[in-house]
């Protein structure tokens, strides 16, 4: 080969290099941005009046006085909405009760008529000509009851589904309609509490959405109409362009700063408030781990690194430490079930100390090979120094060698607190419930949990309404990803400066 | 005042205190070897009660229809357990996992270790180590959140423009390298050289244009019809392995040694010869390692399988049809067992500590298979 | 320091180890030997250190002689797979024997390192460990015994207003000096120094050596050292190793101006080591 071809080579394989840490750049930017972009909407996004209603009525935060003042004067700009159904009911009501009365009229007359007609029968001579005219009579009567049975359902296409389906959206849009009964479910008690849901949700009344599954291929076409045109010549019509026009008004969006995202209990099935329950259980449940592991992995560290003569047995435990590590996360799960709770009975359903044993077993490994590390980076001489001067064993490991390795020690346990917080699977059978209140330190013995990872997933995919509250979603995204990023970021700078500190 | 204030200590310990002496070293030596070993006795603990639970099952159901069957309804009246779809699965999400984690992983292990100048690892390393870091609930909630819609609706482009960046510089690096080669062997024979590199230079740049627009555009009539299919899954789980391979596989190379690396270059070797011919043969079983530990954390990672495999237990069809659903055994044991929990002590129930058997027993033969490769390798090198 | 006494001490000692009294020796190995697993790294060595003298070990490097000073204060215990044959002999004990209290030994044998390994801890913590570990807690005592020691170290002028500041922080000869002080909180008898000055400049190996000219009024002072003008230059006594064996061991004075081994001829006068 030419020289040529081989130095081409040679930058063609440094090319590749290069092009493998850019991908994986961009895969961490492509994963994180989504997270960090959307999520932080949860924390920062323009909320609407109702808003500003859901924090002064369940949280009891914000100004009353100046609540009512903006809520008299989106009342105000809301009322023309409401007049306009009002009227249309009214009208609806009284072509329905029309057709109504004339209904029960022709009935009554229908019936008179058959009696009539059962006692001409009973008559003799019989009047067959008079008889014949009453059932002509009643014949038209049927037809004529036929008719308004049709005028009544079209009614009901036409007018009263339309208008239900309508006020339906008018409620999720803006709440309950006043005057109405206060609904049960939390969650109805309110219109859109976020602008950007305002819009999707004025959208879905503005038009109705059909599925078109004609085409040949299979694949359903959406077909959106306006909703105008159901309403095309009743008081109704205006009402659409009036909404369109002024939802700034109906709505008053304003930049809402709600930090309390993460401190907030969340209501009506995770529609308001924040994530505090599952942010505390994650606390809970990383800082128990902890508990558990820290003590046991940093003796078995010392255990293997001071007192240990290598030899079959101390090969034999580190076998065991890697086969532990290599244990499938879910595994782990399942034996915290069969065993922690199934067979010595910690507590009598999942509870936060079954997490908490179980996630310590899984972080145990990582604690034990960092614990391990960190004390093998101790200078020998510190030993030396401190044997030299008359310390025992036991001493020098608590005197010089752990207080040495400390940052070194504290490193893998900020590392492990990250993966303990973000692990889903070992909690699903021991610890973790969908919804749950914020548990008080003693409940953690016997009482399961709400947590970050696993709310996630089911938010995501078992909650009744998973599209909208997707901001919910992000922002516990984005809650958990902070919380086990800003960990291992401390761990670097600690490593960072440790390594800095050895060279000198 | 006397400067040597111990003189009068003796230095013989009385019979009694060192009886205490010895007593208290072997006593707490005992203590901290019983915590050891209670720590680390725990991966039997593990076994111990995931097998016995498993036994039911294999009591009562046998081994044949778990590991023939290709029908999962464990439900049904009468229940089948047939996890041949379940093992199919998983294998299929593995492989290509390992297909996106190991090329990428391995160049950005030589990218770290001989390429990169100090200053830039220092960034690099920590930026794997955030990819590390991020829960694996949140790669699920981005595979079933953002990425599995962005397949449905822009399956074909993704997948074509995929094919650009990836096939794109591959070709291109083939189409110098070969017309290179071939124009030192028409040297001898053209006295027109300028034009013969045009010619042959032109020549298979068209062609290898021509064959990524015919590939990329067989790509992009693709219809996806559900994003949350094994394609997804092997995406991510691909990224989720690559920290795990790049270190490991540093590792590795870093290990071979400077002196190997001066010995090569002194012969007169570019980087690439000495990476390819001496370096990675050099610390081949410590690569292997790092594909064996991709290989664990594919298998056993549970949150974005679950969430975005698409749980249909069938085997696709055809078998490597990657953009069809799947289900796999991790996925399996976390979505059945909150039904299955209710009625502990039934099939269903059992049937799912017989998976994590099969889980338990293929991560820790894969352990131990990278311990041992690890451990002759380092024999090998006499360290 | 004048010659003449050190020679005098040197002849009583002499005489003394003829008559049979004790006293004056302070340690002796007979026929000691130290093993590290196989290898017989310091074969059958006799010898009688004097007590209040500077004894220097020489000799070329892996010649046993910082493996026999770090034996006699059971330093080597550390090291896995190490046995002693013989006898060491202090205070009329074998300290290889089964009863020894190796933490009392090594609380009145001291020993100062090659390199200078100060705890990451204040200069005052790092005196005071050992007063701590003999369960001295009062902390004017304490304060007594740190100034004591660094004043006898010659080194408390300098850190007498930061004592509390990390002792990494201090030059290398000072922190070497912190280590002697460290070594004399703990009141020895012996100071076993294994090349104290290897690590550090010609300045501060200066005022080492000056500062072992001084502690050698109130302790034994066993010296190993690759410079062989160093030993010339301190010690009262030397002794000359080589491949675990004791070569030869006498006056320094007379060693080094009149070998009576060919050998230790050859290592002083340059031909190899």
């Amino acid at each position: 080969m030419r020289l040529e071809t081989r130095k081409l080579l040679d930058k063609a394989f440094s090319g590749f290099g290069l092009i493998a840490i850019v991908i994986m750049a961009l895969a961490l930017v492509f994963i994180l941005a989504p997270i960090v972009s959307r999520g932080s909407k949860a924390f920062v996004f323009k909320g609407t009046i109702e808003h500003r209603r859901v924090m002064l009525e369940l949280f009891d935060r914000g100004n009353v006085d100046k609540f009512h003042k903006e809520r008299d004067e989106v009342g105000k700009a809301r009322e023309p909405i409401y007049a306009m159904m009002a009227e249309f009911e009214a009208k609806t009501l009284e072509l329905e009760t029309s057709i109504e009365t004339t209904l029960d009229e022709i009935k009554n007359e229908d019936r008179n008529l058959r009696k009539e007609v059962s006692r001409l029968k009973k008559v003799t001579p019989r009047d067959d000509v008079l008889i014949a005219e009453l059932e002509a009579r009643r014949e038209q009567f049927k037809t004529r009851e036929a008719e308004l049975k049709a005028q009544r359902s079209e009614l009901d296409d036409t007018r009263s589904a339309p208008y239900e389906e309508l006020k339906d959206t008018v409620e999720e849009l803006f709440g309950p309609i006043p005057g109405d009964k206060t609904p049960v479910l939390v969650r109805q008690r309110y219109g859109q509490t976020r602008w950007d849901r305002s819009l999707i949700k004025l959208h879905e009344l503005l038009y109705t959405e059909e599925w078109d599954y004609s085409s040949p291929d299979g694949i359903g076409v959406k077909v959106e109409t306006p909703r105008s045109e159901l309403f095309a010549g009743t008081c109704l019509e205006p009402l659409f362009s009036y909404t369109e026009e002024n939802i700034p008004q109906m709505m008053r969006p304003r930049t809402t700063f709600y930090w309390q995202f993460i401190t907030d209990v969340s209501k009506g099935d995770n529609f308001f408030g924040g994530i505090w329950p599952a942010v505390l259980g994650t606390i809970y449940l990383t800082l128990g781990s902890m508990i558990f592991a820290i003590p046991m992995g940093v003796i078995a560290a010392i255990y293997l690194c001071e007192y240990a003569k290598e030899g079959r047995v101390i090969s034999f435990l580190r076998v065991c430490i890697s086969t532990l590590a290599g244990v499938p996360s879910i595994v782990f799960g399942l034996f915290g079930l069969a065993f922690f709770l199934n067979t010595i009975h910690v507590s009598s359903s999942k509870s936060v100390l079954a997490g908490s044993l179980t996630l310590s077993l899984l972080i145990l490994p990582t604690i034990i090979r960092s614990a391990e590390e960190a004390i093998l980076a101790v200078p020998r001489s510190y030993k030396e120094a401190a044997f030299g001067l008359g310390a025992g064993r036991w001493r020098t490991v608590l005197t010089v060698i752990l207080p040495a390795a400390l940052p070194g020690i504290l490193t893998g346990v900020v590392i492990s607190m990250g993966r303990a917080a973000g692990e889903t699977a070992p909690i699903i059978f021991t610890a973790a419930v969908s919804v749950g209140l914020p548990l008080k330190i003693w409940e953690t013995m016997t009482e399961p949990t709400p947590a970050l990872p696993w709310n996630i997933y089911n938010l995501c995919t078992e909650h009744e309404a998973v599209d909208e509250i997707r901001h919910v979603q992000y922002g516990m995204v984005l809650t958990l990803v902070a919380i086990v990023l800003i960990l291992n970021l401390f761990a670097i700078f600690m490593r960072a400066r440790i390594s800095k500190k050895l060279r000198g | 005042m006397s400067m040597n204030g111990n003189t009068n200590k003796s230095l013989v310990m009385s019979d009694a205190a060192s009886v205490r002496l010895r007593l208290g070293n072997w006593i707490g030596q005992g203590v901290l070897f019983l915590i050891t070993s209670l720590s680390t006795f725990a991966v039997f603990f593990i076994f111990y009660f995931i097998i016995k639970d498993a036994i039911p099952f294999f009591k009562t159901e046998g081994f044949k229809e778990l590991f023939t069957g290709t029908h999962w309804y464990p439900s049904a009246h009468p229940a089948e357990f047939g996890a041949l779809p379940l093992f199919a699965g998983t294998a299929l999400v593995t492989v290509g996992a390992i297909l996106v984690a190991v090329p990428l992983g391995i160049s950005a292990a030589v990218c770290l270790s001989d390429l990169l100048p100090f200053k830039i690892r220092q960034v690099v390393k920590p930026m794997i180590e955030i990819l590390a870091a991020i829960p694996s609930v949140a790669y699920g909630f981005f595979a079933l959140v953002v990425f599995a819609p962005m397949l449905q609706e822009k399956g074909g482009t993704l997948l074509s423009t995929g094919a650009w960046l990836i096939l794109g510089p591959i070709f291109a690096l083939l189409v110098v390298v070969a017309g290179d080669l071939l124009l030192d062997r028409l040297r001898t024979r053209i006295k027109n050289t300028k034009l013969a590199a045009i010619t042959v230079f032109s020549v298979l740049g068209s062609a290898a244009f021509f064959l990524i627009y015919r590939v990329a555009g067989q790509l992009a009539g693709i219809e996806i019809s559900s994003g949350t299919n094994a394609f997804n899954v092997s995406i991510i789980l691909g990224i989720m392995a690559l920290p795990t391979v790049v270190s490991v596989s540093e590792d590795a190379l870093q290990a071979a040694g400077r002196e190997l690396r001066e010995g090569s270059y002194a012969l007169g070797a570019t980087r690439a010869e000495t990476i390819l011919k001496t370096i990675i043969p050099a610390s081949v079983s410590g690569i292997l390692a790092a594909v064996i530990l991709g290989v664990m954390r594919a298998v056993g990672e549970t949150m974005v399988v679950w969430m975005a495999s698409g749980n249909a237990a069938r085997i696709p069809e055809p078998w490597y049809n990657v953009l069809q659903p799947v289900r796999t055994l991790t996925a399996t044991i976390a979505g059945d067992m909150g039904e299955a929990d209710h009625v502990t002590g039934s099939s269903r129930f059992h049937v799912l500590f017989a998976l994590a058997l099969c889980l338990l027993a293929f991560s820790f033969l894969m352990n131990l298979a990278s311990e041992t490769i690890v451990k002759r390798s380092r024999k090998k090198l006499g360290k | 320091m004048s010659e003449e006494i050190t020679l005098r001490k040197f002849d009583q000692f002499a005489e003394h180890s003829s008559s049979g009294e004790p006293s004056e020796i302070h340690i002796e190995a007979k026929d000691f030997s130290l093993f590290y697993g196989d290898f017989e790294a310091v074969r059958k060595v006799s010898l009688k250190i004097p007590r209040r003298m500077v004894t220097a070990m020489i000799g070329p490097s892996g010649c046993g002689k910082s493996t026999l000073l770090r034996s006699i204060n059971r330093m080597n215990d550390l090291i896995p797979s190490t046995h002693a044959k013989g006898e060491m002999v202090f205070d009329g004990h074998n300290i290889y024997d089964r009863n020894i209290d190796v933490v009392t030994l090594r609380s009145r044998v001291g020993m100062v390192f090659q390199k200078p390994n100060v705890f990451p801890k204040s200069i005052f913590d790092n005196v005071a460990y050992g007063p701590r570990l003999q369960g001295i807690t009062n902390k004017q005592q304490l304060s007594e015994i740190v100034e004591t020691s660094l004043r006898q170290a010659a080194i408390w002028n300098e850190v007498k207003d930061r004592l509390s500041s990390n002792a990494l922080g201090m030059s290398g000869g000072q922190q070497q000096r912190l280590c002697i002080a460290r070594a004399l909180a703990i009141k020895p008898e012996i100071l076993l120094m294994d090349e104290p000055t290897s690590a550090l400049d010609p300045k501060a190996t200066a005022k080492i050596e000056d500062l072992i000219g001084e502690l050698r009024e109130n302790y034994t002072i066993i010296i190993v050292t690759h410079n062989m003008q160093q030993a010339a230059r301190v010690s009262d006594l030397t002794a000359f190793m080589y491949e675990g064996v004791l070569v030869e061991f006498g006056k320094t004075k007379q060693l080094f101006t009149n070998p009576k081994n060919i050998q230790t001829e050859n290592y002083i006068t340059g031909r190899f080591g």
